[in-house]
């Protein structure tokens, strides 16, 4: 009996370690598995883009796509939807949209429906992260 | 011969546009809210969103009558009746609600685009500007209009963003993502970010999907950053025919209350944390306040002949 208890408890244990294995210092406070800080600018350089897009968004990050969407409502928010071919299948959404004060802000995601995993756009102190999660923390049913 | 076919099949075109349109009543739950959420009964045709990687979709329109709309919208706008938030049927007010405060969700019968689901939300997308709408499958709810509006109400919730409330063991380790209530299995109640289907549901404080180290308030969530929705101000139109609760008497540590029925009840911090919880009984009450809660609480009441909320500075 004390031998059950001793392995159901070293399991416990071990699942908990698990769980809290998952990083989870990130910014929109979900767990992630992967973090790339972007360069300056990179976010900026897609909405100067025409159609197509060809970026180095981060040291091992390039992005490869075409925008397919772009919306415009008068200036304080843009919208783009790109079709990104260096995550097949995957499209990314982003908007930028300038604060009370006139700080430019980024949101955004990139995913594929029905994929395990996501990419999620965040902001700490005054840089951009992808984070890289589950993607039912990102789309939900 | 072919002028007056012409004619007839125009009008019969008119007719059918007319038909169709009048299908959907145009309802508004609060109407001084910029924040919008949009109800879209009558079919749309959606493209250059993140649902569009196999192209355009085409949602068919529910099919519901006025009367069903008209209910499931009362039952939507009843979950969001704490929230300076306007839920609306009217397309024209969405256009013209702030574009980083709205959304659209889209009542249609079949998603088979997407899968064999209820219905699917972008989390967060309130905020993202670019006008995703969230899906709600009627027929895999069975057409059950009590369902639709549940299903409804918990996308509307994921779009303001807030993950599913789940349920864990006491190791910490996920039972279910979706929790039903069934932590207390004597419970009536269910969170509506879990299954709000078979049991009453409502907002909830709990331990959301990411993680049981974290606590997710809804209301909390749906009022502040990055939605900055708020809460309605005092008595505006947050209380249901007459049925008000009254507040008799402020106490430290207590408040008096004069109940027009038997109500379930509820009391909130500004943040959305629920204080206490329990029953009124018709006439006088007194119901606890933990001492340190001054400021402005919220108090939530809910029976069999109304239910309504009423802000208190404490």
């Amino acid at each position: 009996m004390n031998t059950l208890k001793t392995i159901l408890s070293g399991f416990s244990l071990l699942c908990c370690l698990l769980v809290s294995a998952q990083k989870q210092d990130s910014p929109a406070e979900l767990p992630y598995s992967n973090k790339i800080e972007l360069r300056d600018q990179a976010l900026e350089a897609l909405f100067q883009a025409q159609v197509h897009i060809s970026l180095e968004m981060a040291p091992g990050f390039h992005l490869e796509g075409e925008i397919r969407n772009k919306t415009d409502h008068g200036g304080s928010v843009v919208s783009l939807l790109i079709q990104v071919e260096s995550h097949p299948g995957g499209m990314l959404s982003i908007s930028r949209y300038s604060d009370p004060k006139g700080h430019i802000h980024y949101t955004g995601h990139l995913m594929k429906l029905h994929e395990p995993e996501g990419l999620m756009l965040v902001e700490k102190d005054q840089h951009y992260y992808f984070i890289e999660t589950q993607q039912r923390f990102l789309v939900a049913e | 011969m072919k002028r007056s076919f012409s004619h007839i099949a125009l009008c019969l075109l008119l007719m059918i546009q007319i038909h169709s349109s009048a299908q959907v009543p145009i309802l508004n739950s609060y109407s001084p809210a910029d924040a919008t959420v949009y109800l879209d009964f009558d079919g749309a045709e959606v493209d250059g969103t993140i649902w569009n990687q196999e192209g355009k979709i085409v949602a068919e329109p529910s099919g519901l009558s006025p009367a069903t709309i008209t209910w499931i919208h009362q039952m939507i706008a009843d979950h969001f009746k704490l929230f300076n938030l306007n839920i609306t049927t009217d397309p024209a007010v969405y256009e013209r609600a702030p574009v980083h405060q709205r959304t659209r969700i889209i009542i249609t019968p079949e998603g088979n685009w997407y899968g064999p689901v209820s219905g699917v939300s972008a989390i967060g997308s309130f905020v993202w500007g670019d006008d995703t709408p969230a899906w709600v499958f009627i027929h895999a709810l069975s057409d059950n209009p009590a369902f639709i509006a549940a299903a409804a109400t918990h996308q509307i919730g994921h779009t303001l963003g807030l993950q599913h409330q789940s349920a864990y063991d006491s190791y910490g380790l996920m039972i279910s993502e979706l929790s039903g209530g069934e932590n207390n299995i004597f419970s009536s109640q269910a969170p509506l970010m879990g299954i709000p289907f078979y049991k009453a549901a409502d907002w909830k404080n709990g331990h959301p999907s990411t993680g049981v180290q974290n606590i997710q308030s809804d209301t909390a969530m749906i009022a502040g950053a990055p939605n900055y929705i708020g809460y309605r101000k005092k008595g505006e139109g947050t209380v249901t025919g007459d049925n008000t609760v009254k507040i008799e008497r402020q106490d430290p540590g207590s408040l008096a209350l004069n109940s027009p029925g038997n109500y379930s009840y509820r009391l909130f911090d500004i943040s959305g944390r629920l204080l206490t919880q329990g029953i009124l009984k018709t006439g006088y009450n007194e119901i606890p306040t933990s001492r340190s809660s001054s400021g402005v609480l919220v108090l939530q009441w809910q029976g069999e002949s109304g239910s309504g909320s009423e802000k208190i500075l404490h």
